[in-house]
């Protein structure tokens, strides 16, 4: 299997897709090969500046204590475990995050062994291999390995609160649906989501899709910002937040770690939208639900 | 199916909803304000260029905002209520959103006014802004009943306030820039389209190059570089097809899905070139499927170089440079 790299320079960098691609064989993807390490860190562009919160080893020690962590259980269990704390750990602004080339350079550079064993499909027959799809190496925000954890704690966490991304990031389908639609940009709709999880009222990854479909449907005519106003964000919190990582321990590995102390969404918005999201969701076509409202 | 053929379950307003940025203005860190000059904003255009700020460390832009809303239909039919006017701000690269509610304006009516703040680490690229009348309809609370026809982009780094883009094009040295350049060095342009946007770089090694492409030399170099444009601009569409093809996301049935960035919108330009009279998604499946082997692959070839050089005016770059060819040669033997 795909092993930790060798060679693991002291800051993070950035990859290109294009710079990427030689590096991501039918070897790497079937998890049968490593990644070239010292050469990828030849070509790969180190960020600028000495700031603590580019230094390697924290991501790393982290993924590793992911690995420790989860070994015995799925895989997926990993997602709700690292998410917040990759989050904490990797302090970004939005902007930064949107740099696809960091994330690329995490999987490739920093740690294809968890990309593989987190993403690797069951193989196929005898003697063939599982397979990573190409898109958690280089793909977008909602595919690659680590761009979907970061982004589903920046959109469901609740202020300095990370329990709504556990949740979220509890449930595959909730996670890959979900951070596909643009309606949970809206921080009440996406803890809304949330809410049902959590009260049970959609288990399945059917139920959770029909929910999900509904919600972004419904969007198209009613506007949550207007229903279900949030506060107006402070990012000057984030941006302190962002300077504090200078000074931060690493992130807890028992505990939940704690986000930014931006202001919390509105108990009512979040509790407006879960009742329109409930009664969206026994409306809408579940497959293989009798249907409720009869066609 | 397109916008304007859905079918509202609930009575919309016919009229149209217009908005148009009235002043941008900027703080940075400390005290310093500063308010965008007029020439960063476009109305024809709707674009708002911040990059035209005087200083580049500014942290917030706030936009002010003018709408006007077809008021006397909505009094005269009054199927609405508790109407409200606002602002969405969304950049889908940082899955920004934010929504300012605009306030009616005193005196005249039907026109709404307001500001919307946009914080500079929430976004990458462009912005896009449009405004929606939300009302109660039937009892039913927050319905859209109108929105802007075409958004405004505001654009973080543009000079000029054109919704129609411009080329990236570096001038670096392959042998002495970043590494991967160096399997390139005899080169004398190379095109990633890897990135946000397409790129292309220009190899400064190349002895002469980069004088041509300026075109501040002699009337001959000023033709060629003229047609050397033309032809690196077919060189880009044609990589950026091929990038954005090579990378689609298919759903489950296995229906290719146009990416949501600027690659989907090269594709949406391209694909009537390449399979004329057909359905964009119809094309794009049937592209997509030459491209992982059902189908000729390579019969497609001439058509995505033909769409390519459409877009970026070859024929016509080529005939220009013949004419003026003509000319001096007649100049030179007169």
């Amino acid at each position: 299997m795909t092993s930790r790299p060798e060679h693991l320079p002291e800051h993070l960098a950035l990859l290109t897709d294009a710079q990427a691609a030689e590096f991501i064989s039918d070897g790497l993807l079937e998890g049968r090969e490593d990644v070239p390490s010292i050469a990828l860190n030849k070509i790969a562009e180190p960020l600028p500046g000495d700031e603590t919160r580019w230094q390697l080893h924290r991501v790393r020690d982290l993924i590793d204590d992911a690995l420790g962590a989860i070994r015995d259980a799925r895989p997926t269990a990993a997602d709700a475990w690292l998410a917040p704390r990759l989050h904490e750990t990797l302090r970004l602004t939005r902007r930064e995050a949107s740099e696809k080339r960091l994330w690329t350079y995490l999987a490739l550079g920093v740690a294809p062994d968890y990309v593989v064993w987190r993403h690797r499909s069951e193989p196929k027959g005898q003697g063939r291999y599982g397979r990573v799809s190409r898109g958690r190496f280089v793909g977008p925000h909602y595919t690659q390995a680590f761009a979907r954890l970061w982004w589903s704690a920046e959109l469901f966490r609740d202020g300095s609160d990370y329990r709504p991304v556990v949740v979220a990031c509890g449930n595959q389908d909730m996670l890959n649906s979900a951070l596909r639609l643009d309606v949970v940009d809206h921080r009440p709709t996406a803890l809304a989501l949330v809410r049902l999880l959590e009260k049970g009222t959609v288990r399945t990854g059917r139920e959770v899709n029909a929910l999900t479909s509904a919600v972004n449907a419904a969007a198209a005519t009613l506007m949550y910002d207007v229903m279900a106003p949030d506060v107006e964000r402070d990012r000057d919190v984030v941006r302190d937040w962002i300077r504090a990582s200078e000074s931060a321990v690493p992130s807890p590995r028992n505990d939940l770690p704690e986000g930014p102390e931006e202001e919390r969404a509105p108990a009512d918005a979040v509790d407006v939208l879960s009742s329109l999201f409930e009664e969206l969701f026994t409306n809408a076509p579940v497959r293989g639900r009798a249907s409720a409202g009869g066609d | 199916m397109g916008r304007g053929m859905r079918a509202y379950p609930y009575p919309r307003l016919s009229g149209a909803v217009t908005a148009r940025v009235t002043a941008v203005r900027l703080r940075g860190p400390g005290e310093h304000r500063e308010q965008l000059d007029v020439r960063a904003c476009s109305a024809v255009e709707q674009v708002v260029a911040l990059g035209r700020a005087e200083r580049d460390d500014w942290r917030t832009a706030r936009i002010g905002l003018a709408a006007s809303v077809p008021a006397r239909e909505i009094r005269r039919k009054g199927h609405w209520s508790d109407v409200s006017v606002v602002a969405v701000l969304t950049e889908g690269a940082t899955n920004a959103r934010s929504v300012a509610r605009l306030s009616p304006a005193p005196g005249s009516e039907g026109d709404w006014a307001g500001e919307i703040e946009l914080d500079r680490d929430d976004h990458l690229d462009r912005a896009s802004l449009t405004v929606h009348v939300v009302a109660r309809v039937e009892g039913v609370a927050g319905r859209i009943i109108a929105s802007t026809e075409q958004e405004w982009m505001i654009d973080m780094t543009a000079d000029a306030p054109l919704r129609a883009r411009q080329l990236d094009v570096q001038t670096v040295s392959f042998t002495r820039g970043a590494e991967w350049l160096r399997a390139f060095r005899d080169a004398p342009w190379v095109v990633d389209a890897s990135g946000r946007m397409p790129n292309v770089r220009l190899n400064s090694d190349f002895e002469g190059l980069a004088a041509l492409m300026e075109g501040q030399g002699s009337k001959v170099e000023r033709v060629v570089g003229e047609m050397l444009l033309a032809q690196i601009c077919a060189d880009v569409w044609t990589a950026v097809f091929h990038t954005a093809i090579g990378d689609l996301e298919v759903e489950d049935d296995g229906t290719p899905l146009f990416p949501p960035d600027w690659r989907g919108a090269v594709l949406r330009e391209m694909l009537p070139d390449i399979f004329p009279g057909r359905s964009a998604e119809d094309a794009l499946r049937e592209v997509h499927l030459r491209r992982i082997g059902e189908g000729s692959w390579a019969d497609l070839q001439p058509r995505i170089h033909l769409a390519a050089a459409r877009r970026s005016d070859v024929p016509k770059a080529l005939a220009t440079t013949v004419r003026d060819i003509e000319l001096l040669e007649q100049e030179m033997h007169a």
